[in-house]
């Protein structure tokens, strides 16, 4: 009882704190990518109405290089990365392996603040052009070359080849991509290579944070003027995205944490249990302190301090136990940001007070409604 | 003082009244000391548990020194049970896992006197009965008579003006018997205490001063020896 306690508030500290320090990791990771960041997507949402076609034309228009380039040209916009994401095939030496391919730019490095760990990135140049390079994640290089030597190699993508120039640093995962197992060929490589002339995305980002709005509306305002007067595009900004994942985490923290709850109010009908028991085992005891003038509000009291003592050490008990998780965890997955939210500790104490007092009530007053005549004779 | 008017008690067993004591009426002078006697059922239980106010009567009142205390409050009853009446039972009702000394503190607990005054007044309760020697002694490390004097100190430790005892003897040889009775005596004799000593055992009702037999939940036989 006092272990099923002990586990409850464990739970809920750390249930709550890992759901906190996802939260964090997120805010951190997209951090990471830099708060001036703007994505451009092709295509209108609307928050009302038919969907993008009824108000934008059959199909959206696609967005092209020179989009992104004009975009580039605003005073507002530092750097501009116009993108494309597909699968396609790599393979090398006879091996092959399905992989996303990333077409980019030189701007995308520094957007995304990649490192390399050989050679160079794609080169700066005219981005309609292809250099025939390519450059690969830590993973793909292992797999298709092994102990050789990659740099210089040329790659077969899809039906094209290009020359390795570089190799990416693993710095695991950034938001939505894999870099390890990343190819990155040229944008305009890329749109030949999946034969379409629409990008995927413009990453764009501003000069500073505060002429984030401002940016906004003038790539809007760019591409109504390239786009014959339709606003085709969505802009999300990392503040949009932040305070989504935000909000869903929060969501998900509270409702684990509301679960890891649930095993409190278990913990509390233990105890109520484990005082019941108590109560009829000690009717002797009871009708003795009643004789020698213990008057009802006395007896309810005892045993209401008895049954929350109970809670409360098993509270103490999860909180070690909590602890000792998080110290676990943390020995494992050093890099996790875990946290120790206080309203998560506070709330737990508190409800593994509340439980003992509330479910200490009914066995306290039985105790205390005792006739101590009866209770006397009891044996 | 004490002073029952028409007490009755009545009991539901299944569907049926019992009635345990019928119309009683009685006084019992300060100081004096008395015996309830009489075949079991016949109510001397359910009398002295009605003194101790450890049950409510179905009518009648009860006055103990003038005061209606039948009228009280749980609280308010609790505090007469402390502060004025001493119980002492047939199976002793010590708590096993306290000590001597520590259950004889028990009322004072109870009534949040401090510890320091707590610890000299058991000490020289304990060292009235002669157990000096024992205090720190668990019960089960006691023999009955010893128990049975502990539960004596624990009645006394309050300095109350009556004192109950439901077969006193009822649990222990004849030789400890008598010494548990003869304290009890000495304690009515030298403070004054009302002694109510409830009994099946003939020789031992017939010490009291005043000796009442009942039959049926009715006093069937006062012999007050004190008033011819």
């Amino acid at each position: 009882m006092l272990l099923a306690m002990s586990i409850g508030v464990a739970a809920v500290v750390v249930l709550t704190s890992l759901g906190e320090s996802a939260r964090r990791f997120v805010s951190d990771e997209f951090a990471s990518l830099g708060t001036h960041l703007l994505m451009i997507a092709p295509g209108r949402t609307e928050t009302s109405g038919g969907g993008p076609s009824m108000f934008a034309g059959d199909t959206p228009r696609d967005l092209t290089i020179r989009d992104a380039e004009a975009i580039g040209r605003s005073r507002l916009i530092d750097e501009v990365a116009p993108m494309v994401m597909a699968q396609a095939k790599v393979s090398w030496g006879g091996k092959e392996r399905e992989t996303p391919v990333l077409g980019g730019t030189a701007s995308m490095r520094r957007i995304r603040g990649w490192t390399l760990a050989q050679g160079r990135f794609l080169p700066d140049g005219d981005p309609e052009r292809d250099s025939g390079v390519c450059v690969i994640g830590s993973k793909i290089r292992r797999e298709l070359f092994g102990p050789r030597q990659a740099l210089g190699e040329w790659l077969k993508v899809g039906d094209r080849r290009c020359r390795v120039t570089g190799i990416l640093a693993e710095e695991g995962r950034s938001i939505g991509m894999d870099v390890e197992e990343l190819v990155v060929i040229p944008v305009a490589a890329a749109l030949a290579l999946m034969n379409r002339p629409g990008l995927t995305r413009i990453m764009a980002t501003a000069r500073s944070h505060e002429m984030m709005d401002r940016a906004s509306e003038e790539i809007l305002a760019i591409v109504k003027e390239r786009h014959q007067g339709e606003e085709d595009v969505t802009i999300v900004t990392q503040d949009a995205l932040l305070a989504t994942f935000d909000r869903i985490l929060a969501a998900l923290t509270y409702t684990v944490g509301g679960i890891a709850g649930i095993s409190l109010v278990v913990a509390g009908i233990l105890i109520m249990n484990v005082m019941l028991v108590s109560v009829s085992q000690r009717t002797a005891e009871i009708g003795l302190l009643k004789a020698l003038g213990a008057p009802r509000a006395q007896i309810l009291r005892l045993f209401l301090v008895e049954a929350t003592s109970l809670s409360v050490a098993g509270a103490l008990l999860g909180l070690v136990l909590g602890v000792l998780s998080r110290v676990t965890i943390l020995y494992f997955y050093p890099a996790l940001p875990l946290t120790w939210p206080i309203w998560a500790i506070v709330a737990a104490l508190a409800t593994a007070l509340a439980v003992g007092l509330g479910f200490g009530v009914i066995p306290a007053r039985r105790a205390a409604e005792l006739d101590p005549v009866a209770a006397l004779s009891h044996h | 003082m004490i002073e029952l008017r028409q007490i009755s008690r009545d009991f539901e067993v299944g569907d049926q009244t019992v009635h345990a004591l019928r119309a009683v009426d009685l006084e019992i002078r300060a100081g004096e000391y008395l015996s309830l006697m009489g075949p079991s059922g016949s109510g001397k239980s359910t009398l002295m548990h009605i003194l101790g106010l450890l049950d409510r009567p179905t009518s009648g009142t009860y006055e103990l020194d003038g005061k209606d205390v039948t009228a009280l409050d749980d609280a308010a009853q609790a505090a007469v049970r402390r502060n004025e009446i001493g119980f002492v039972f047939q199976f002793f009702h010590l708590v096993p896992y306290l000590t001597a000394a520590e259950n004889a503190e028990l009322p004072l607990v109870l009534s949040g006197v401090d510890p320091a005054e707590r610890r000299e007044r058991v000490s020289a309760g304990l060292a009235s009965l002669g157990l000096s020697e024992r205090a720190d002694h668990r019960p089960d490390q006691l023999s009955g008579g010893q128990r049975q004097r502990v539960a004596i100190a624990r009645a006394m430790v309050s300095a109350p003006s009556v004192l109950l005892a439901d077969e006193p003897t009822g649990n222990l040889d004849r030789s400890s018997g008598s010494e548990v009775i003869r304290l009890i005596e000495d304690l009515h004799e030298q403070r004054g205490l009302t002694l109510v000593i409830v009994t099946h055992d003939q020789e031992m009702g017939r010490r009291a001063t005043r000796q009442i037999s009942m039959v049926d939940g009715e006093v069937e036989e006062d012999r007050d020896g004190a008033r011819p």
